[in-house]
């Protein structure tokens, strides 16, 4: 059982750059306790505890090979919003206003059966292609039956006992079950041999799906353009729409700003979460409304522009606006640093990777890219109680 | 450390910010709060989650006036407040 100590989070930190050695504070006993974390929280009577969250803290630098961000951008599969945040910056430099406003598109699907999945021309031409996202929308992953299908090919069902019970397919229970059993996953790899069309396992499950347990969901379906997947067929059978990530920006004034290659990852992100929402940070005398104060030292920043994209949102346009925001470092000289935070879905079946994702108090699984012009960068990646640990 | 919130008010009549004191034992910020949605943001110590959270809930009235508090979410990170996918709207 780990707690929620006051004015600390439980941290992993790991250096990669190369003039530092990797660190791993204890791994035997930080495995100990990510273990003993994904066990229920226990009720007690000590009002003071909250749920556990995890916050994994990474140095490097883009010139060291061993840098893992491409790898770690690329596992958080389900993105619903990149926030960038740019100083001495009054409007999006063009060609990075062309990059947020060339995220791919995606495709809004009313009630689609989910054995329409298991289609084989839909196996054939989107899902053996290697680039399809899929997840179900509108519904909540602490209520509703959610439907994940990922890029690999693995098809993800996260269900209620009655349902998982009507399906009769195999499957586990939830990692996150406290005390009761109420939530069970049902993760199935369509690329597998046992899972090809005509087999018995692809047929128990499209009449387990067809029949016993007739899931139908609003679905959020995207691809990545190279990747030679077609969605074509499927969409032309229900009410469908396209849909453009939405693109939003803002211009900030004197925005007070911390240290950033010192201050410690709590404040950082309180600080940039500041930012996002647009709270004030001046703690003046004459309020009492708040006393959140940005970090000392600080510097004042006379323009910054805080900009966004919503929607479903593929890691390959996240590492592109990424090398992006490399070349304008490279190329301004009057911007030092440059911020990315990436938000998961909070319903999402998965976080990163394959693994298992849930909403307690809240569904966060996001990371926050802090990159600067010598070409190092910081790297927070956080997620939920209901959650295993970032890569 | 401090717990983030996200709250939504149901009012009938009032639109005016309600300040919170749970007993003055307690340091809630209110970091930030809109009109138009009757939504604000409220930031707490992490011990004294449980008991502003169950403050709210019990929280009926306000001058004689009724309202009801809705948690949308809880993080110990102000930014995981700021991305929330149940927001998304494709109407």
């Amino acid at each position: 059982m780990l707690h929620h100590v006051p004015n600390s989070l439980p941290v992993h930190c790991v250096t990669t750059a190369t003039r530092l050695a990797a660190v791993t504070s204890r791994p035997n006993e930080d495995q100990k306790r990510i273990r003993k974390k994904l066990n229920p929280v226990k009720m007690c009577a000590d009002l003071s505890r909250t749920p556990r969250n995890l916050l994994v803290c990474e140095r490097s630098s883009f010139l060291d090979e061993k840098n893992r961000l491409s790898f770690q951008v690329e596992q958080l599969r389900f993105n619903y919003k990149v926030s960038l945040l740019l100083p001495e910056c009054g409007s999006a430099p063009s060609h990075l206003e062309s990059t947020l406003n060339s995220f791919s598109r995606f495709y809004l699907v009313k009630k689609l059966p989910i054995y329409e999945l298991l289609d084989k021309d839909f196996l054939q031409n989107a899902v053996y292609q290697g680039s399809v996202y899929g997840l179900s929308f509108g519904t909540r992953i602490d209520e509703d039956n959610c439907v994940a299908l990922m890029p690999n090919g693995r098809l993800v069902l996260s269900l209620d006992k009655d349902s998982y019970e009507m399906l009769g397919f195999e499957g586990r229970p939830s990692r996150f079950n406290h005390r009761t059993c109420s939530r069970f996953v049902v993760p199935v790899d369509l690329k597998e041999r046992s899972m090809a069309p005509g087999s018995p396992g692809y047929r128990r499950l499209l009449r387990a799906l067809s029949s016993h347990l007739k899931l139908q969901t609003d679905f959020l379906i995207s691809h990545h353009p190279g990747g030679g997947a077609s969605l074509k067929a499927l969409l032309s059978r229900y009410d469908w729409s396209e849909r453009r990530p939405e693109v939003c920006s803002r211009r900030l004034s004197d925005l007070v700003c911390p240290d950033l290659r010192s201050c410690d990852p709590h404040s950082l992100l309180e600080w940039l979460g500041a930012a996002d929402a647009d709270v004030s940070c001046e703690n003046s005398s004459s309020s009492f409304l708040s006393t959140l104060t940005c970090p000392e030292p600080t510097t004042t920043l006379a323009a910054a522009l805080s900009a966004s994209v919503s929607g479903l949102l593929l890691p390959q346009d996240v590492q592109r606006l990424v090398e992006q925001l490399r070349c304008h470092l490279q190329q301004e000289q009057t911007a030092s640093w440059a911020s990315v935070t990436v938000h998961g879905f909070a319903d999402g079946p998965v976080s990163w990777g394959d693994e298992e994702h849930g909403v307690l108090t809240g569904g966060e699984n996001f990371y926050n890219l802090l990159m600067f012009q010598d070409h190092t960068y910081r790297l927070h990646l956080a997620t939920g109680p209901q959650d295993g640990c970032p890569p | 450390h401090a717990i983030k919130r996200k709250i939504k008010e149901t009012e009938t009549k009032q639109t005016s910010l309600i300040l919170l004191t749970v007993g003055a034992a307690l340091n809630v910020d209110v970091l930030k709060y809109d009109e138009e949605t009757l939504s604000a943001l409220l930031r707490v110590p992490s011990r004294g989650l449980v008991k502003l959270w169950s403050s709210l809930t019990l929280q009926g009235s306000y001058k004689n006036q009724t309202c009801a508090f809705r948690v949308l979410q809880v993080s110990p990170f102000l930014l995981a407040l700021t991305g929330n996918s149940r927001d998304l709207r494709l109407d």
